[in-house]
This record gives C-alpha cells, sequence and structure tokens, in this order.
C-alpha cells in the first residue's frame, strides 16, 4: 500500500528528485492529474498490450482444453465398449440348419424357417412399464401400503390368470442402458448394447444391422407406426406413410398428447374393416415414462395414466381378430423417482405380456400356471422378442440375433409340445453359431474364446443325431434337445457379453498418458513458474502450438502411410506426444522461470492433501458413493483451519472478520448439506429432502418458499460485502439492488407457477399458465445475461468521489477510502478504492448466479444462493488471511461446486440427469439451447464456481497493482489442475477396475461426469471468466490509466 | 503496511508460552507413561460393548476415563498459574479461585484438576458437540451418540489444557490459532482432534462391519490420536512450532 508517511528527512537534491517524481506519479496514478500527450500514447500501449497479452492467455487455456478434449477422446474411444456391426442378414430361403421332415423352408406365406402361427401382429411398447406395475400388490411387512403405482393395471395378469392359454405374463429384463433408444435397437436386432450407443441418444441414428422390422419390410409386409418418433430415426423409411403417426418424445412434461394420438389412430385400425390395410402395428405410448419423469412412480398422475392404459388394452382384447398377435411390453423400468438410464433393478424390470385369441400358449409346469410374483422368477431376457417373434410370424430370425424363444409361446397350449420347442431352439441356435462364426472370421478372433459354447454346440449336435436316428423320438429325448440347444445360447450370450466387454487397451493407455502430461504441463504453468505468467505465455503458447501442428502432420503421415495404424487413434495420439514435445522445448526455453511445483505452505499442502484425497477416494466404491459428504467434511475441515488461521492473525480487525466469516463457511456448509438427493447406492443411510419425497420428482409446497426467501435476503447480503469496502456504488446499486432482485422474484414465481401446473391447482387455466411460466423464465434469462452483460461490460468501476470538510484523522485510516487532495478544509476522497477491481469483476458472479438460480428447482436454488453467499465469505477469508496467491482459494472454489453439484439434486449417475430442465424457457426441443440448458442445469455449481475463481485474487487488490492478469491465470490454472487431477483419477480407475462388478454402475457414470465436468469447466473458464476479466479490467483502466 | 495501531500493543507485552514440562518427580515421569497404557486397556476393555451398544458403553466409561484423565494431570502436570510454568504467572492471569492456591500439595492440584474436568464437560463438550455435528454428524437423530463422543474427546483433548492453561482468553486464542509450542499435553489435544478426523474415513466403507456404527470410529480414532499425539508431542516434536506460511 501507499506509505502516507512523510519522509524523515531529505539527503541532498537527488532525494527531492525521487521525492518528487514519486509524488507525481502517484498522482497520475490516482488519475487526477492531467496527463501529458506522451501519457496518453503510453496509456495506449499499454492497453494494446494488455489486450494482446488477454487474447494469448485465452488462446494458451484453449490449447490446453484442446489436449484435454484429445486425451478424454482416445480414452473414451479405447473404453466405451464396441462391437462390430455385420452387415450380413438373414434370408428367408436360407435357414441356418437343414430343415426337418415335412417342413419345405422359404415362404414367407407359410413361415420362412418354421411353420408360422400368426398372420398379423400388434406390438405395443408402454414405455418405462416397470413389471411391478403389472402384478397384483403384495405387501412384504404387514404395515405397507399400496403405492399410487400398484394395482393400477391389472389387465394383464387378470388374463394371465383367467386364460392361460390366450395370454402370458412375464419379466422383461432389460440390457442397461436403460434409455429408449438403446432398448429399442435390443428389441428389434436381438443384439447387446454397447455404451458408445448410449451417447448418440440425443441424435439417434438408423440402424444397419439385421433387424426384424427390416425383415419384416422385406417379406413386403405392411407396417404402420404409431406413437414415439425415435423409430423414424431407428427405421427411415420403413413405415407405411398414410397409416403412420409420429410424435415428439422428448417433451416429458406432456403426459397425454403422444398417448391420445397413438389412441386415436389405433383403435379405427383394428375395425375389422380395416384390418387388411395393415400386417404389423408397432405403437408406443410415453405417458407412463413421462409421469415418472414428472412426479415420479407414487404419484396420483401415474395411477390415472397406468388405469387409462387398462382401459386401452382392454378394448384392443376386444377388438382383436383370431389371427392377430397382441404383444404388450416395457422397454425399461423407472427407478424410485421415476428416471431410468441406469441399470438398477428398478430400472431394468420391465414386463411383458402376449395375447391372442387362438388359444395356444402353455406353461411347461402348473407351477408356473400364474405370472411371476416378482422380477426375479423366470425372468425373459428383452432380446428374446426377437426370435420369438420373428418365429411366431414366419419371419427368418435376425442374423445377429442372440436371444431365444421365449418357452410359453411354443410350448403349446397343453405345454408338453417339446417338439416344437426343440425344434425352434435348434433354429435359433444355428443361427446364433452361424452369426458366432461370420464375427470370429470378421474380427480374427481365435476360436479358444468360445471353447466352451463350441463344445456346447457339439453336445447338441450329438443329441439332434440321435433324434434323427430315433424313429419315434420319446418326449423325454425332445426335451433333452430343446435343454441342449437352449445350454449353447445361454453359453454364447454369456460369452458374448463378456467379449464385448472388451476394452482397447492400447487407446486406454494413450489417452491416460495425453492427460497425465498435461496435467503436468498445467501444474508447472500454475504452480511452478516464478513471476507473471503473461510474459511467459506467449513462447509457451508458440513452441505448443509449433508442437501441435507438427504432432498433426506426423499423425496424419503415419496414419495414411501405415495400414495397420488406426488413422484417428494415430492423429490424435501424434497430435498429443507433438504437443507436448512443444511445450517440453518451451519449459526448457525459460527454465530459469521455472521453480519447484510442490506447495510450500501448509496452505499449498492442504490444497493438494485434498485434492489427492478425493482421487485416491474414487478407486473405492463406497468413497465414490459417499462423494457428497467426504466433501462436507472437507469443506468444514478448510473452515476449522481458516478459523485457526484467522485465530493468528495479529491485527485484531483481521482476526475478527476472520473468524466471522469462517465460522459462516462452515455453517453454510452444513445448512447446503441438508439438501440431499440420494443415489439407490445410498440407501438406507440417506434421506432425499430434495423433492416432496424419495418417490417423487416434485417439490412440496413449503420448498416454494425457499426462492422468495432468497430473493429477499440474498441482495441484501451481497450488497453487505460491496458496502464493507464502500464498493456499493453507480451501477452495484441499480444491478444488485434491483435487477438481481427482480429476477430472482420472477425465478420465484416461476416455480410457484410450475409447481401449480404440475400439482393441476387452476385446472382451468394450464395453458396460460404453462404460456406465461416460460415467458417469465425468458424474461429472468434476459435479465441476467442480456442485461447483466450490459452493465458488465459498460459500468464504470464502482467508485464514487466525495468531497467533504476535513475529517478526523481515523477514517483517513480506512483503507477502502483514499483520500487524494487535501486542500484547506476540505478533502476528496474516492470511496471504493481498496476493492475496484474486485467489486467490479464480482458482478459478473451475481448475473450468472441469476442465470443459474433459474434452471434449479426450488431447493437446488435455494443451495445455489447459499453458494453465492458462500463464495463471497470465501474471498473475505483469503483475503483476511493474505492468501490471494496461494492454491488454496482456488482448490476450495473446486471442492464447493464439486459439493454443490450434489446439493443441487444430482448425483454421479445418468438417472439423475434434470432433463426437464431443457424445457423451463422453452416450449420444445431447440438446439444448440436445450443441451445447454441441461448443462447449466447440471453442472450449475462448478459453473458458478469456475466464474469465481479470477474474484479470489481480485478482491480487494489495489488498482495498480502489477501482474494481475498474470494472477488470474495462474488461479485459473489452478482451478483447472483440480478438476484435471479428478478426471485423470477417475478415467484411471475406471480403467483400472475395468472388469469390477460395479464398473457400469459406479466408476463408469463418474469417470464421465469428471470427463464432462473438466470440459465445461475449461470453458467456463476460459471464455466466461478470463474472457470476463476482459471487460473488467479495461473499466477499471478507463479511471486508473495502465501504467 | 501502513503505519501500526496500537491494538497489538497488550499482546507484545506477553512473554511467549514455553512448552509444559512434566513434574519434576519420579511419579510423574512415570506415570506419564503408563497414563497412555491405561487408556488403551480401558478403551480395549470397553470396545466390544461400545459398539454392541455405544449410548450406555459409553456413559460407562465417562467415569473410569475421568478419573484417569484427573490422575494424569494431577500426578503428572503444573496446574495454570503454578510455580513450575513461570511465564504463566502473571497478574492478569489469576481469575481463577483454584489457581490462588496453586502452591500447596494435593488440594492444590485435586481442586484445579476437577475444576479442569467440570469446565470440559461443561462448556468443551458442548462446543465440540456442535462441531460434530457441523462436520456431518447426524442433525436430528443420534443425540446421545454424538454428545457423548463430543464428552469423551473433550475429556482426551481439553481436560489437560484446561488444567495447564487455565482460562486464559489470550492463551485460549494461542491454543485455537495453534501457535503454542508443541509439549506432550497439547500434541495430545491435537492428535485427539487429528484422530477424531481420521476416525470418519472407514464410516462409508461398504464392509458391513458393526464397529462402523456412529461414534465408535470417531472415538477409537480420538484414543488411539490422544496416545499418538502425546507420544510425539511430548517427545519428537517438543518445543517445536506449528508454522502455517
Amino acid at each position: 500500500m501507499d506509505d502516507g508517511e512523510p519522509l524523515p528527512s531529505y539527503e541532498g537534491l537527488a532525494a527531492a528528485f525521487a521525492k518528487a517524481k514519486a509524488q507525481k506519479e502517484k498522482e497520475e496514478a490516482k488519475g487526477l492529474r492531467s496527463r501529458t500527450d506522451d501519457a496518453k500514447a503510453s496509456n495506449k500501449q499499454g492497453e494494446l498490450r494488455f489486450k494482446a497479452s488477454h487474447g494469448l492467455l485465452i488462446a494458451f487455456f484453449s490449447w490446453i482444453l484442446l489436449l484435454h478434449i484429445l486425451g478424454i477422446y482416445l480414452f473414451t474411444s479405447g473404453f466405451l465398449l464396441t462391437r462390430l456391426v455385420l452387415e450380413q442378414k438373414s434370408d428367408c430361403a436360407d435357414p441356418p440348419v437343414a430343415p426337418t421332415k415335412s417342413f419345405l423352408p422359404g415362404s414367407p406365406d407359410a413361415g420362412c424357417w418354421h411353420p408360422k402361427t400368426f398372420e398379423k401382429a400388434v406390438v405395443i411398447i408402454v414405455d418405462a412399464l416397470r413389471y411391478d406395475f403389472t402384478v397384483p400388490f403384495r405387501p412384504s411387512n404387514s404395515g405397507d401400503k399400496p403405492h399410487h403405482f400398484h394395482n393400477s393395471i391389472p389387465v394383464f395378469y387378470e388374463t394371465a390368470v383367467q386364460q392361460p392359454k390366450n395370454a402370458f405374463l412375464l419379466p422383461f429384463i432389460a440390457d442397461p442402458p436403460t434409455t429408449t433408444l438403446q432398448r429399442l435397437k435390443g428389441l428389434t436386432t436381438g443384439t447387446l448394447p454397447t455404451f458408445i450407443d448410449a451417447g448418440s441418444n440425443f441424435a439417434g441414428t438408423a440402424i444397419d444391422e439385421d433387424n426384424i422390422v427390416a425383415q419384416l419390410r422385406n417379406a413386403s409386409k405392411r407396417i404402420v407406426h404409431l406413437g414415439d418418433d425415435t423409430w423414424h430415426a431407428l427405421f427411415p423409411g420403413y413405415f407405411e406413410p398414410n397409416l403412420t403417426r409420429a410424435y415428439d418424445s422428448f417433451n416429458v412434461w406432456d403426459l397425454h398428447t403422444v398417448d391420445n394420438g397413438v389412441n386415436e389412430h389405433i383403435f379405427p385400425l383394428l375395425q375389422p374393416s380395416n384390418t387388411s390395410k395393415w400386417d404389423i402395428i408397432f405403437g408406443h405410448y410415453l405417458g407412463v415414462d413421462h409421469a415418472g419423469h414428472r412426479y415420479g412412480p407414487d404419484h396420483p398422475a401415474m395411477s390415472a395414466k397406468l388405469k387409462q392404459m387398462d382401459e386401452v388394452f382392454r378394448r384392443m382384447i376386444e377388438l382383436l381378430d383370431d389371427t392377430t398377435l397382441l404383444v404388450v411390453m416395457g422397454d425399461h423400468g423407472m427407478d424410485a423417482k421415476g428416471d431410468h438410464g441406469g441399470e438398477s433393478d428398478d430400472e431394468i424390470q420391465a414386463a411383458l405380456w402376449m395375447y391372442s385369441k387362438k388359444g395356444n400358449f402353455g406353461r411347461t409346469s402348473p407351477a408356473y400356471e400364474k405370472p411371476p410374483l416378482t422380477a426375479k422368477d423366470r425372468p425373459v431376457a428383452q432380446i428374446d422378442l426377437v426370435p420369438t417373434l420373428s418365429l411366431l410370424l414366419g419371419m427368418p430370425i435376425p442374423f445377429n440375433n442372440l436371444g431365444a424363444p421365449i418357452e410359453e409361446a411354443f410350448v403349446g397350449a397343453s405345454g408338453k409340445d417339446f417338439e416344437n420347442l426343440a425344434l425352434v431352439n435348434r433354429l435359433v441356435a444355428a443361427q446364433i453359431h452361424r452369426y458366432q462364426h461370420q464375427y470370429a472370421l470378421a474380427r480374427g478372433l481365435d476360436e479358444t474364446a468360445r471353447s466352451t459354447s463350441l463344445s456346447l454346440w457339439a453336445a447338441a449336435g450329438n443329441t439332434w443325431k440321435s433324434i434323427t436316428t430315433t424313429k419315434r423320438p420319446s418326449q423325454k429325448l425332445w426335451e433333452r434337445a430343446y435343454g441342449s440347444f437352449s445350454a449353447y445360447q445361454t453359453e454364447t450370450l454369456s460369452v458374448c457379453r463378456a467379449l464385448w466387454a472388451r476394452f482397447d487397451i492400447t487407446s486406454m493407455v494413450h489417452g491416460i498418458e495425453i492427460l497425465v502430461v498435461t496435467l503436468v504441463i498445467l501444474g508447472m504453468y500454475s504452480r511452478g513458474l516464478a513471476g507473471d505468467r503473461t510474459d511467459l505465455t506467449p513462447a509457451l503458447l508458440l513452441r505448443g502450438v509449433i508442437g501441435t501442428a507438427l504432432g498433426v502432420l506426423i499423425g496424419s503421415v503415419l496414419g495414411f502411410g501405415i495400414p495397420s495404424f488406426p488413422l484417428e487413434h494415430t492423429l490424435v495420439f501424434c497430435t498429443g506426444v507433438g504437443s507436448v514435445a512443444g511445450i517440453a522445448s518451451a519449459f526448457w526455453y525459460i527454465r530459469r522461470r521455472l521453480t519447484s511445483p510442490l506447495p510450500n505452505t501448509i496452505w499449498g499442502w492442504v490444497s493438494v492433501i485434498f485434492t489427492l484425497a478425493l482421487s485416491i477416494g474414487f478407486a473405492s466404491n463406497s468413497f465414490t458413493i459417499w462423494e457428497d459428504e467426504i466433501l462436507l467434511q472437507f469443506l468444514c475441515t478448510f473452515g476449522a483451519l481458516m478459523l485457526v488461521s484467522s485465530f493468528r492473525q495479529i491485527k485484531l480487525a483481521d482476526r475478527a472478520l476472520g473468524c466471522y466469516h469462517s465460522v459462516l463457511f462452515i455453517v453454510l456448509t452444513r445448512a447446503a448439506s441438508l439438501s440431499r438427493l440420494c443415489r439407490e447406492e445410498q440407501m438406507p443411510y440417506c434421506k432425499s429432502t430434495y423433492y416432496a419425497s424419495a418417490t417423487s420428482s416434485t417439490s412440496a409446497v413449503w420448498q416454494l418458499a425457499i426462492p422468495f426467501f432468497m430473493a429477499f435476503i440474498l441482495p441484501n447480503i451481497i450488497r453487505a460485502y460491496y458496502k464493507g469496502t464502500r464498493s456499493y456504488q453507480g451501477s452495484a446499486l441499480l444491478w444488485i439492488d434491483f435487477a438481481l432482485r427482480t429476477g430472482l422474484l420472477l425465478s420465484a414465481s416461476f416455480w410457484t407457477m410450475d409447481a401449480a401446473d404440475d400439482g393441476d391447482w387452476f385446472p382451468r387455466y394450464g395453458s396460460l399458465l404453462k404460456t406465461s411460466k416460460i415467458i417469465l423464465a425468458q424474461i429472468v434469462f434476459a435479465i441476467a445475461l442480456a442485461a447483466g452483460y450490459s452493465t458488465f461490460a459498460w459500468a464504470g468501476p464502482l467508485l464514487s468521489i466525495e468531497t467533504r470538510t476535513r475529517t478526523s484523522a481515523q477514517e483517513v485510516e480506512d483503507p477502502s477510502q483514499q483520500v487524494v487532495s487535501e486542500g484547506g478544509s476540505s478533502s476528496i476522497t474516492i470511496l471504493g478504492y481498496a476493492n475496484v477491481h474486485g467489486s467490479r469483476y464480482a458482478l459478473l458472479i451475481t448475473m450468472w448466479l441469476l442465470a443459474i438460480v433459474i434452471v434449479q428447482k426450488p431447493m437446488g436454488g435455494g443451495a445455489i444462493g447459499l453458494l453465492g453467499w458462500q463464495i463471497f465469505s470465501l474471498l473475505e477469508i483469503i483475503d483476511t488471511n493474505k492468501l490471494s496467491d496461494s492454491s488454496v482459494g482456488p482448490v476450495v472454489l473446486g471442492l464447493l461446486g464439486s459439493f454443490y453439484f450434489f446439493k443441487t439434486g444430482h448425483q454421479a449417475t445418468l438417472s439423475s440427469i434434470q432433463w426437464e430442465s431443457a424445457f423451463i424457457p422453452l416450449r420444445t426441443i431447440k438446439y444448440p439451447w436445450s443441451p445447454l440448458l441441461v448443462i447449466l442445469n447440471t453442472f450449475g455449481a462448478q459453473i458458478l464456481c469456475a466464474i469465481a475463481v479470477p474474484a479470489v485474487v481480485l478482491w480487494k487488490q489495489p488498482p495498480k497493482k502489477k501482474g494481475l492478469l498474470g494472477d488470474v491465470a495462474k488461479a485459473m490454472g489452478t482451478h483447472l489442475l483440480f478438476y484435471a487431477v479428478i478426471n485423470l483419477a477417475t478415467t484411471m480407475w475406471a480403467g483400472w477396475l475395468r472388469r469390477h462388478l460395479m464398473l457400469y454402475r459406479i466408476f463408469n457414470p463418474r469417470f464421465m461426469t469428471g470427463a464432462v465436468v473438466l470440459l465445461v469447466i475449461d470453458i467456463v473458464g476460459i471464455f466466461i471468466a478470463i474472457g470476463g476479466t476482459r471487460l473488467s479490467f479495461l473499466s477499471v483502466a478507463e479511471v486508473f490509466g495502465w501504467n | 503496511m501502513s503505519s501500526t495501531t496500537t491494538i497489538t500493543k497488550a499482546a507484545k507485552a506477553r512473554p511467549a508460552a514455553a512448552p509444559i514440562e512434566v513434574l519434576n518427580n519420579d511419579a510423574a515421569r512415570l506415570y506419564t507413561h503408563i497414563h497412555p497404557v491405561l487408556l488403551f486397556a480401558l478403551y480395549a476393555i470397553q470396545f466390544k460393548s461400545i459398539v454392541a451398544d455405544p449410548v450406555p458403553a459409553l456413559i460407562q466409561t465417562l467415569l473410569p476415563l475421568s478419573i484417569l484423565q484427573i490422575l494424569y494431570v494431577s500426578i503428572c502436570l503444573p496446574p495454570t498459574g503454578s510455580g513450575s510454568h513461570p511465564p504463566a504467572a502473571k497478574p492478569g492471569s489469576r481469575k481463577k479461585p483454584g489457581a490462588n492456591k496453586a502452591d500447596s500439595g494435593a488440594t492444590g492440584k485435586i481442586i484445579p484438576a476437577f475444576l479442569s474436568l467440570l469446565l470440559s464437560t461443561a462448556a468443551a463438550a458442548p462446543l465440540i458437540a456442535i462441531t460434530l455435528i457441523l462436520f456431518g454428524a447426524p442433525l436430528t437423530t443420534h443425540f446421545a451418540h454424538t454428545f457423548l463422543c463430543a464428552a469423551h474427546l473433550s475429556l482426551l483433548a481439553s481436560l489437560p489444557l484446561v488444567y495447564v492453561h487455565g482460562v486464559d482468553g489470550e492463551r485460549w486464542r494461542e491454543i485455537i490459532g495453534l501457535l503454542l509450542p508443541i509439549d506432550e499435553v497439547f500434541g495430545a489435544a491435537i492428535g485427539t482432534v487429528v484422530g477424531a478426523w481420521l476416525g470418519a474415513v472407514p464410516i462409508p466403507l461398504d464392509w458391513d462391519r458393526e464397529w462402523q456404527k456412529w461414534p465408535v470410529t470417531i472415538v477409537t480414532g480420538a484414543y488411539i490420536g490422544f496416545v499418538v499425539g502425546k507420544l510425539v508431542g511430548g517427545m519428537l516434536l517438543k518445543g517445536r512450532k506449528i508454522v502455517f506460511e
């Protein structure tokens, strides 16, 4: 700070001159003395210099982002399962084994490989029809009461019990991921899903594998599709255009449009006069799924929806003719909150019900007469539908099928027709065998991988031989043949499951190498350089980019030149290596400025230990599951250490302020921790409070008060932090007190209207509510980003100049105001001088806070409000403990961001993504806004913390401090370093534990979260946070100049 | 820095604290080593019943723990304001009634020891309980568990501290600010806190062990931490100061 004291004595002219010069500089610094033209020119130069180094900084961090993308891409391409898609199609005239006795294959009219049973079929998918919805409720404890989803759709169970020859109901187990697109692929091709497909869910692509829809079309069947439009992405042009009706599938807030549309068109087609117009109908109802997403299963809306479906199927049964098969199934289930995507029991247990008036369904045992009580008994796999439906309709089995025929459909009404069962299983097994053979050829696999299944195949062949040589094979013999073919199918399926969990280790290792080296670069840049980073950035960037370019060149030469090198992989890896080589030469070039990146204070060690402890913990599934509680303890520990440190401060004011804010920090952390959304694995030790109850996804009425309360309190709290340094001046008045408060109030009203709409409080004004709440949300966004950014871009520094009569000496001591001119009895003071950088930049935090609050549920909005408060208290703690240069500020912001991720109702699982947030300010899906909204909702906490990072080094810094931009770069580098370490750790653990039982439940979702967070924070940190400093620095320099 | 204020003057006038020495007699030197063994033995005997049913077992353990701690401080440590700890003998710190008669034999030790017991259960234990809840202990359930855990922590950590340092505000600022030189009392207190902190680590693991229940691991960590901290503080790091920067 300035030395206000007069020099004790002057010795000679030199001292006098120096003093005069210092005085002049001081006055110029305060922007009061008029400058000469020279000064103006040099000021202009300073501005240019700043803009140049700022641009280079952004370029450098973007280059780091590129390396992160390369590393993550390379790892992901080797890690997420890959399966070769074979082009072969099954042919009606070409059965996989020689036909038996009397039956002549090859004609779709009689049946391609096997005599057909049904002429036509109506195949209905009720999205998310969980098995326990369809069976009667049985209390497991005496006190249990049925939930809303129980006993609401009894039609399936009733018919299966009362007319067992006409209907059966079975649990229908989905292969995860349990998303509709993946399920439709499995249900039509009969193959296992691969994880790489999960990424393409937002933009589904056509299926080019052999599948039942294509087979039906080849046989010139007329196929009608009604409902979910995902089908059209998968099977473009397959359906009868004049009868088919598709509906938008992603508007999860709309429970009825799709269902009513399907009903409107399906019943006319079922009338006897119209049945000649079609051969197959695929119907897809979405209401149950949407009711689950919007309300959760235990809600009256779910009960109503299921009852409606019940009625629909009763009507269908009435209309059905004798030669038509009716199949109803769920494509997946839903978890306790009504979401899906993962592999928990509730998500994979769907229901399958088949009905026909022919009366040829049977059971192999009288014990199987009634449908299973739980989905654990006698389940069938979803891929079993493909061979079953194909053979029943006389179609060839799709080439890639791995499923087995469903027993009930082939065993005959007597339950004793094992001959038929053996025949169909033989066909299926033979097709699987043919497929496996082709797959092994195409992939270059050796036979040892499937030696057990091959021996089973040989055994089944022997059994078959004994049948063909026997004159009148006994039922026992047929049963044995059935058993042996089905054993081959089961074994092959399990071999394939293991085989397609294959990983490309080279890609994974190369990806991790790139990530490790990038981490080292980032670590050296942010913690291992002495002095101002901005003057080293050009050299680093230049050499890095040259290296990258060389890498691209070498990579493409190698990739194109050497056929055995996969092009993509080679290109990506060489680019990475080239970049690293470039930066290594740059580090050599600036070696004099390198220092040890290891911490040398207790705070440095705290940051390192917190980060490493968390990273090591991700190797354990328990610590991954309980990440939220671990973060709570770490943050409280940080608060406690800060309390200790504050007690060490010499100045009473620092001590008091530090203690107050440290305790506040701990209390706020604990208060926020009360908002929880438990993941399934945390049960029963966790109680969700995020929604009204554990089985709903709507807010309770009392939770609606939280945003209103926040709208009144939060602006006052932020104002207090500004007033502490007299920075509550100029635009801050209008922005914080008026705009922010209005925005928060509007956001609170939005959520109240949303609850009114959800709960149907005003049935007659439903559409009015919908329209107005969307407009409200758009206004909030306009306030936050449009009005906010204009304020942020154009406002002057938050200063005010006051002239007053001489005041007591004490007030001059206050660093927040600067006395710049004293003459006679009056003085001129600048209020807000001490925190001109921090207060100016922090406006950006409040704008984004508003934009994030609106996309969070009421509870999450409250949590983000607490986060905002905590960020400001952290800034004060960092300042009173003089830690703005330490790594602890950016790292604690990383911990805070990760902690509040959980407090805004998220978990590191696919099913906890709040997709409905895409519809807060929009009515339909709009690219790119809808994905951006979901990102803002999911990673809002991390985004807000990343934006706050520059404030850590800017808070209460003198306006003319040198090298502030370098400090910003250092802090942001450290913040990114935190996420990069977490990402690297989760990546390595996921790769290392790739055979772990919990890979897809725990480690893979955490890896994906870590990777996405890193990329999001890279982008936010570069363009919003560092980008934002440009505006605030320019604004401060308007007044204080560049030199 | 801008011109100094006068606030720090008072603090400057205080003499710097010296590490606490164990009393200079054979009983003290011997018992200070026996004490951790006895503590461990007590905890080991009680461990099974604490795991089986924490609340009654922790209550039962409180009495022997208090007796052991009182024995330890009155046999081994100089009470606050006593002659063996000259810097504390300031007129300003003579607010405690017990401290005035510190010179005279057994009563001069037993009374401060009981006062320390009273203070650490009445004042320190609730504070520690609040801290535990802030750090994530259950908010709405398990009150008895949490409070008993806090009581154990305070008997281990704060009783000896109160006994040797009294209730002087400035001295307690130094204790919380970790500004005192390390000795066996301070080391044991820090060890207790660190041990309790580390005790939280195994709770989330899915090992399904009975002993993972609240607050068994915390209390166990605290006992281990006390013993380790006392040893390390009394021998290895004695006289060192904790540096933050």
